[in-house]
């Protein structure tokens, strides 16, 4: 007879228990060189945002609570508050910015309504006739806003306009309050439409094409598909352009108004940004108009900020 | 009843013909899998199927409706997407009630038929849950379950295992299959990978390049390939195709090659013809050095655990042996193979179809 006994197989040999190896220093310049690069990389952008845009606007803030006439070599005088205070005070502002609301609500479809119809309606248009309604639905995005407001001017003439032929109407339209507007908010919309699409239809290239067609196979039409697939996944895109427009539009409409209205007839085209350059530039008080930039800069940004939260809630990430 | 019939289905991409001229008759409550390696046409063909794509050529028929020109709202098909196609948007009820909303049911019925798939399929605790909040298993189900809430009148599936792990997969391939074992209805499976066409297939169309290669049954398939394509795809390692020339001795056939003298079992007299011989690594054995059959030098030992391939060198062709474990062989061996004739393929050496003897009557001598 053979006696024996089981033995346990011995885990596999840890480097750790046969000795321990400390890990190497690294020096300072070896790190520095491993850390520095992409702050070096940022350091060209970093400096023209300060020389562009940070140091103006904090000279836009010491402008503000000082009183000047703009022209050189008279002094500032140093008045605190007091331009705020006569800006809160004016009724023209809150006017002014009634006005931006109504150009934002006007601006939107044709930021976002008219846009998605065309993408939507354009993504069945096939090869080279694609491109070429593309181009001529972008081709106003590349006229000169004030090369275009001298065409609108002339083909909105109250005499021998060729609006008022065509519609058959008597209307003077920019010398009229209500039309005015109207009138500014047609013509931004004319011109940025075009951009807007082309952002629509990079938005709707990005969406995988396998959830409509799944949809297709589970039995939605065509317009199910579109308001249960790919409108809600298109709300990035939307989110996006509704913030350019609330952002952008009182600025898209300024070459507009300074060429065709001069914020008149009677101020009824006069929206934030050219009641800050009236005061500029007309009134000749850079102390008001620089407390009207900077009340007008913490607004956008409060408004920036709700929106974006709220595109970021409203927006589904497709992975 | 759902009898699918593809009619002469041609699909070209401009210059590329996807799919060409393919003839299928696919019976009710068949599990038929397209099975081809990438690029062969096969999701084009699920994608004409499902009605996503319009044949260029050809008549599709469910039963007996022309479904040609139907579009696929109209099609009483579901299709289970390799990418899955989950919408991202919405959460795990909603996107298996969508084909219900889609066909306006009421309610409470979709919340009820929803409850009922969610359980079948495990998922009921994630039904509040966004598609970006499951695993790639937990996807793959919502996909089924989207699939399933309606009886659909066939089930398309296009490479739905090919985004999961090898121990899921194997656990979802077999789940398919009792699920068409209990629904009964006719599927339509995509795929690239031979294991889940053989472990669930009722047929298989074999395709190549757009067009069919082989229709069988998975041991038609295996057993007797149609083509020297067909031959090395199914089987791992792959068919050994070696060129060869059948010649008459004594009054028998045999396969000559360099170092390769096999018996293929039929006695005849033939002139000399080229052709292909295959044979399955596991069809191959071991003889007494020096005897008949394919002189070869052994190369490498593959250890599979269960069983050893062995790679042999045999004149400039390569072959491999596939045996139980051990094999008692080594690299550097010389070794002879041999294999029983009815384990021998033969394929045309030009067009590479399969050969089969027919042997002729002969007249009766008076």
């Amino acid at each position: 007879m053979v006696s024996g006994t089981f033995v346990e197989v011995a885990p596999p040999l840890r480097a750790r228990e046969a000795g321990v190896v400390p890990a190497s220093r690294e020096s300072w310049w070896t790190r520095a060189r491993r850390i520095a690069p992409p702050y070096l990389y940022l350091t060209p952008a970093v400096v023209l945002l300060v020389v562009w845009t940070y140091q103006p606007l904090a000279q836009t803030f010491v402008l503000s609570l000082h009183s000047w006439n703009l022209v050189p070599g008279t002094p500032m005088e140093e008045v605190g508050i007091a331009n705020y205070e006569r800006l809160l005070g004016t009724p023209e502002l809150g006017r002014s910015v009634w006005r931006t609301v109504v150009v934002i609500l006007g601006m939107l479809p044709f930021t976002v309504v008219i846009p998605v119809l065309v993408a939507l309606l354009t993504r069945r248009v096939r090869g080279r006739a694609q491109g070429v309604y593309r181009a001529l639905v972008f081709a106003p995005m590349l006229v000169a806003p004030v090369a275009g407001a001298a065409v609108w001017q002339w083909l909105l003439d109250p005499s021998a306009g060729a609006v008022n032929r065509v519609l058959g109407t008597d209307v003077n339209w920019l010398n009229t309050t209500g039309t005015a507007q109207l009138s500014i908010i047609v013509i931004t919309g004319w011109h940025v439409a075009g951009f807007a699409v082309l952002v629509v239809t990079a938005g709707l290239t990005g969406i995988n094409p396998d959830y409509a067609a799944a949809a297709q196979v589970d039995g939605a039409s065509r317009s199910q598909v579109t308001r249960w697939i790919t409108l809600p996944l298109l709300s990035p895109t939307l989110a996006f352009l509704v913030l350019m427009t609330v952002l952008l539009s009182a600025q898209w409409t300024f070459p507009l108004i300074d060429t065709l209205t001069q914020g008149g007839p009677v101020g009824s085209t006069t929206n934030i940004y050219y009641l800050l350059w009236e005061y500029g530039f007309r009134h000749h008080d850079a102390g008001l108009a620089a407390a009207a930039g900077v009340l007008f800069f913490a607004g956008f940004i409060v408004v920036a900020a709700l929106l974006t939260r709220l595109a970021e809630r409203l927006s589904h990430h497709d992975d | 009843m759902s009898r699918i019939q593809l009619q002469g289905i041609t699909r070209r991409f401009g210059p590329v013909t996807a799919v060409d001229d393919v003839w299928l008759d696919i019976a009710d409550g068949e599990f038929l899998v397209l099975l081809g390696p990438s690029g062969c046409g096969k999701s084009t063909l699920l994608r004409l199927i499902a009605g996503l794509l319009p044949p260029t050529e050809g008549r599709l028929w469910l039963d007996d409706t022309d479904l040609t020109h139907v579009p696929p709202q109209q099609r009483d098909l579901a299709m289970v997407f390799q990418s899955y196609a989950l919408y991202p948007h919405l959460s795990v009820a909603r996107n298996i009630g969508f084909p219900l909303r889609a066909r306006k049911w009421p309610r409470a019925e979709i919340r009820a038929k929803v409850a009922e798939v969610a359980a079948t399929l495990g998922l009921t605790a994630l039904l509040d849950r966004k598609p970006k909040e499951l695993s790639g298993g937990q996807r793959q189900r919502v996909a089924l379950g989207r699939a399933l809430v309606r009886d659909p009148g066939a089930f398309l599936l296009d490479e739905p295992l090919s985004n999961l792990d090898a121990k899921l997969r194997t656990g979802t391939r077999a789940e398919i299959a009792e699920l068409h074992r209990s629904l009964g209805t006719t599927m339509v499976y995509v795929t690239h990978d031979q294991v889940e066409a053989m472990t669930m297939a009722t047929r298989i169309a074999l395709l190549d390049e757009g067009r069919l290669a082989q229709l069988g049954t998975p041991s038609e398939v295996y057993d007797r390939p149609a083509s020297v394509f067909a031959a090395t795809f199914l089987g791992s390692p792959a068919m050994n195709i070696l060129d060869a020339t059948v010649r008459s001795a004594d009054g028998s056939l045999a396969a000559h090659g360099k170092g390769i003298e096999l018996s293929l079992g039929i006695d005849a007299v033939l002139p000399d013809r080229p052709v292909r011989l295959g044979v399955r690594p596991e069809h191959l054995t071991f003889a007494p050095a020096g005897g008949r059959g394919i002189h070869a030098v052994v190369t490498a030992v593959e250890n599979l655990g269960s069983e050893e391939v062995v790679q042999c060198l045999a004149g400039e062709g390569r072959i491999a042996v596939r045996g139980p474990r051990p094999l008692g062989v080594s690299a550097g061996d010389a070794v002879t193979l041999t294999a029983r004739p009815e384990h021998l393929h033969l394929f045309d050496s030009a067009s590479g179809r399969r050969l089969t003897w027919q042997p002729e009557s002969v007249p009766a001598s008076v």
